[in-house]
């Protein structure tokens, strides 16, 4: 069957309607209301990707006894120390603005105080309770104004519409446009845009428990990875203690049972229902996510597992009912799923959460090439080593906001389209049809081998022989594939043929991982190398930056440039002050 | 699990607006949704079967589908809520939207009717200006935090009769959040947002069958929300407002 190829033209092209995709349209549309602008997301806009599920808040200095100082003094530290700096500056700096305008501009209506004033909660690792929230729905309470603005806009939406390929311009000097799938008549759109902004979403789910979104499969990053743009901090995996084990062929394994029942003085249980967490910090349950997820894995390691090879939580000892209450939403979602959280064990595991790495860019977004715009979980260098929970959300509204100014303006100073290289079109329509004519590989044992390598090998505890042995499989499963096929079958909405798609960019991705884990001989934040525990020297910091280089990945280690303080240094001069 | 069917016999709608009913033999497991089904059969059995879904959780409101003839989520329906000992599951795609291929419908209309009764903010201030001090006892604000947390997922306008009659009819979403924005005292959109919801195909088509609420999966009342807006379009009509 011969693939359809449609053409559009447009000055800005937006790809992801998160946090992210759907700021840079509303603030291009503002800059410029006679430019043609269009947003393609691989779902529905606004209800793909990862903003959406924000359930914590979002970080913002807005008390007089807080600071952008101390935010940003939080973020580095969390970032043990390899965040750009200015890049974490920006993110702290613009956050208030953003969040006034999300308030008083978008019909965000953030939880108050009984005074009226917005209430900040406390979030772990940070000085100051600074986490502005929607009760424990706050991304659904930002994406939804965000998509109701967007929807109105008079701006060309390509929902279910997934970017394959950056097509370079003829003269290999830029960005030209994409190339997509229109996923409900399965044929190729090819959109020559101007400026291109990456908004498609991260999100580590090569793991076999994983929190993001199903639809999540590195598209941006594979597609950048692939033109041969650096990618920084891609060791850097952010996991999340506990998410949902229900057993094998379950969508709702992995995703998140939220933070707050440890925090509140639930306990963590091996298969023989009793405590662990006490010998291996004396905070106990409550001890930071990477601990409690290290130390988790370890009781995983060691077989002391429940029926599903994981660990329970239990919240009976605080009184059913006051659980119940306390924690609705969750108890409510666990019970829909077949589990009685309030009262009962439910079995869980650490999950794969966020990633940290990502694209290397400017504090306006830009990047190496000329056109090319990125934001969200697809940039890197804004968390370092690891991400304060409520920085999730502020980075993806406060970059993509700045790349919807950034866009218009550099427009204005760059008005030439650049020309396609057909080539390169020609052989992406090439490569994402093979499996049209592919055999009959078993792409779900393709699937579980990638998940387990990750898991087992790429995952929470690494040393060099698990890395080299993950690299080994990833490249074997690569292989396999290729020989994974669909048939002749119906392109349109063939979800079989975007499963391919997305162990493909997984695949590609998950190599960068392990090549970056490899090269990281410390263990700094979500990164941890069983043969080199320690943090290394903090003021010879270096962070890693992976290339694609004639088919090879290529890995340097950078040092970090401490643009506005140093390790040992603060910007603090008082303590913080109360929060009310 | 002793007394029921180890495995599902599942009746899935298939095709484009042409189709038919598709029966696949599924194996059954104690912690499974209408969601794993969906997606067993596509990994296991029928690689073309269209369905859609993202998040997982019930968040993002994309897997609705028509589950043994009543609208609902799948991520979060467990197949013990909806299967008899027989192990009988019928699917289909939303009902009252265009069908796209298998167990996906097309959204764009929802969405439209969304933008069409005004459901979005309209400020009265700029991100230079300081956040509205707004008690959260306030009756407006009660009234519109009660129905804020609708996530679009379309199911109350699946259900919904009055939408299935008259196509014109915005349906109890958009109204619903309608009533959040007349509710909140920051919004400076109101004389449209009236005119809107009170032209033909507005809240007063409503007849107030209740289907929303008893099938919204998160528990809101749209028809109490639509009650609201009927009450407040009626008081501007007398007032002459909506001349």
């Amino acid at each position: 069957m011969p693939a359809k190829l449609e053409r559009s033209k447009t000055d800005i092209l937006i790809l992801g309607t998160g946090g992210a995709g759907l700021f840079a349209a509303l603030h291009a549309a503002r800059a410029n209301p006679n430019l043609d602008i269009t947003i393609a997301s691989k779902g529905l806009l606004g209800k793909s990707g990862c903003t959406r599920m924000v359930q914590g808040g979002y970080n913002v200095a807005l008390n007089a006894g807080d600071s952008v100082e101390r935010h940003f003094m939080d973020t580095i530290e969390g970032g043990k120390w390899l965040p750009d700096q200015d890049l974490a500056w920006t993110l702290v700096e613009t956050a208030v603005e953003r969040v006034h305008e999300l308030e008083n501009e978008v019909g965000c209506f953030f939880d108050r105080n009984p005074d009226g004033s917005l209430h900040g909660k406390a979030f772990a690792g940070q000085t100051f309770d600074r986490t502005v929230h929607k009760g424990d729905l706050t991304g659904i309470e930002i994406i939804n104004r965000l998509m109701e603005q967007v929807w109105a806009l008079p701006i060309t939406k390509l929902e279910e519409h997934r970017a394959i390929a950056l097509i370079p311009d003829a003269k290999g000097d830029g960005i030209s446009g994409v190339l997509m799938i229109d996923i409900r008549t399965g044929g190729f759109r090819f959109v020559e845009a101007k400026a291109i902004l990456l908004a498609t979403g991260g999100g580590p789910t090569m793991y076999r428990y994983h929190t993001p979104s199903g639809d999540k499969s590195m598209d941006g990053l594979a597609m950048a990875l692939s033109v041969g743009l650096p990618l920084r901090d891609m060791e850097m995996v952010q996991f999340h203690p506990t998410g949902v084990l229900a057993g094998t062929d379950t969508r709702m394994t992995g995703t998140i049972i939220e933070e707050g029942l440890r925090g509140s003085g639930g306990y963590l249980f091996d298969g023989n229902q009793e405590r662990f967490m006490e010998r291996y910090d004396p905070r106990g349950e409550r001890a930071t996510r990477d601990i409690v997820s290290r130390a988790m894995f370890e009781e995983m390691r060691a077989g002391r597992t429940t029926p599903e090879g994981g660990l329970y939580i239990s919240m009976a000892h605080l009184g059913p009912e006051k659980v119940a209450k306390q924690f609705k939403g969750m108890v409510d979602r666990c019970r829909d799923c077949g589990f009685d959280l309030a009262g009962g064990l439910v079995e869980v595991v650490p999950t794969a959460h966020y990633l940290m790495g990502g694209l290397v860019c400017n504090v306006d977004t830009s990047t190496e090439w000329p056109g090319l715009f990125v934001a969200g979980e697809d940039a890197g260098g804004v968390h370092g080593a690891n991400r304060l929970g409520g920085n999730g959300v502020a980075n993806s509204t406060v970059f993509g906001g700045i790349a919807g100014d950034t866009m218009p303006d550099w427009l204005a100073r760059n008005p030439h389209a650049r020309v396609p290289d057909e080539d390169a079109i020609e052989q992406a329509v090439i490569t994402v049809g093979a499996p049209f004519n592919s055999g009959n590989g078993d792409m779900n044992r393709v699937r579980d081998t990638l998940l387990d390598v990750m898991w087992n090998d790429v995952g929470i505890l690494r040393d060099a022989q698990s890395l080299n042995r993950g690299l080994g499989q990833l490249n074997d499963i690569e292989a396999e594939l290729k020989s994974c096929g669909i048939g002749d079958s119906n392109r349109a909405f063939n979800l079989t043929w975007h499963d391919w798609l997305n162990l493909k960019n997984l695949i590609a991705i998950s190599k960068v991982i392990a090549s970056a884990a490899l090269a990281r001989e410390n263990s700094r934040g979500a990164h941890y190398r069983e043969d080199f525990p320690d943090a290394g020297e903090l003021d010879t910091s270096t962070f890693t930056v992976v290339r694609e280089m004639n088919g090879q990945l290529e890995v340097t280690n950078q040092p970090v440039a401490f643009t506005r303080i140093s390790p040992g240094e603060t910007l603090l001069t008082d303590a913080p002050a109360a929060a009310e | 699990m002793s007394n029921t069917a180890k495995h599902l016999s599942v009746s899935v709608w298939r095709g484009f607006a042409d189709g038919h009913y598709q029966t696949f033999e599924v194996p059954r497991q104690d912690n499974q949704t209408v969601l794993d089904v969906v997606t067993w059969i596509q990994r296991n059995t029928e690689p073309s079967l269209a369905y859609r879904f993202a998040c997982r959780v019930g968040v993002c409101g994309s897997c609705a589908m028509t589950v043994n003839g009543r609208p609902r989520w799948t991520c979060r329906t467990h197949i013990s809520k909806v299967v008899d000992q027989d192990g009988k599951l019928e699917l289909a795609p939303l009902a009252n939207l265009p069908p796209i291929k298998d167990l996906v419908a097309d959204m764009r209309p929802f969405f439209d009717k969304w933008e069409k009764a005004e459901g979005k903010f309209h400020p009265s201030k700029t991100r230079v200006d300081p956040m509205a001090t707004i008690s959260p006892e306030t009756t407006k604000r009660q009234a519109a935090d009660k129905a804020i947390e609708c996530i679009n997922c379309g199911v109350c306008y699946a259900a919904c009769d009055s939408v299935r009659w008259n196509p014109a009819y915005l349906g109890p979403a958009a109204l619903n959040r309608a009533w959040t924005l007349a509710n909140d005292e920051r919004d400076a959109g109101g004389p449209q947002r009236l005119k809107a919801v009170s032209a033909n195909g507005g809240c007063h088509s409503c007849h107030s069958h209740q289907s929303c609420e008893q099938h919204c999966p998160i528990g809101l009342n749209p028809t109490e929300s639509i009650a609201g807006l009927k009450r407040l379009t009626v008081d501007a009509y007398i007032r002459g407002e909506l001349s």
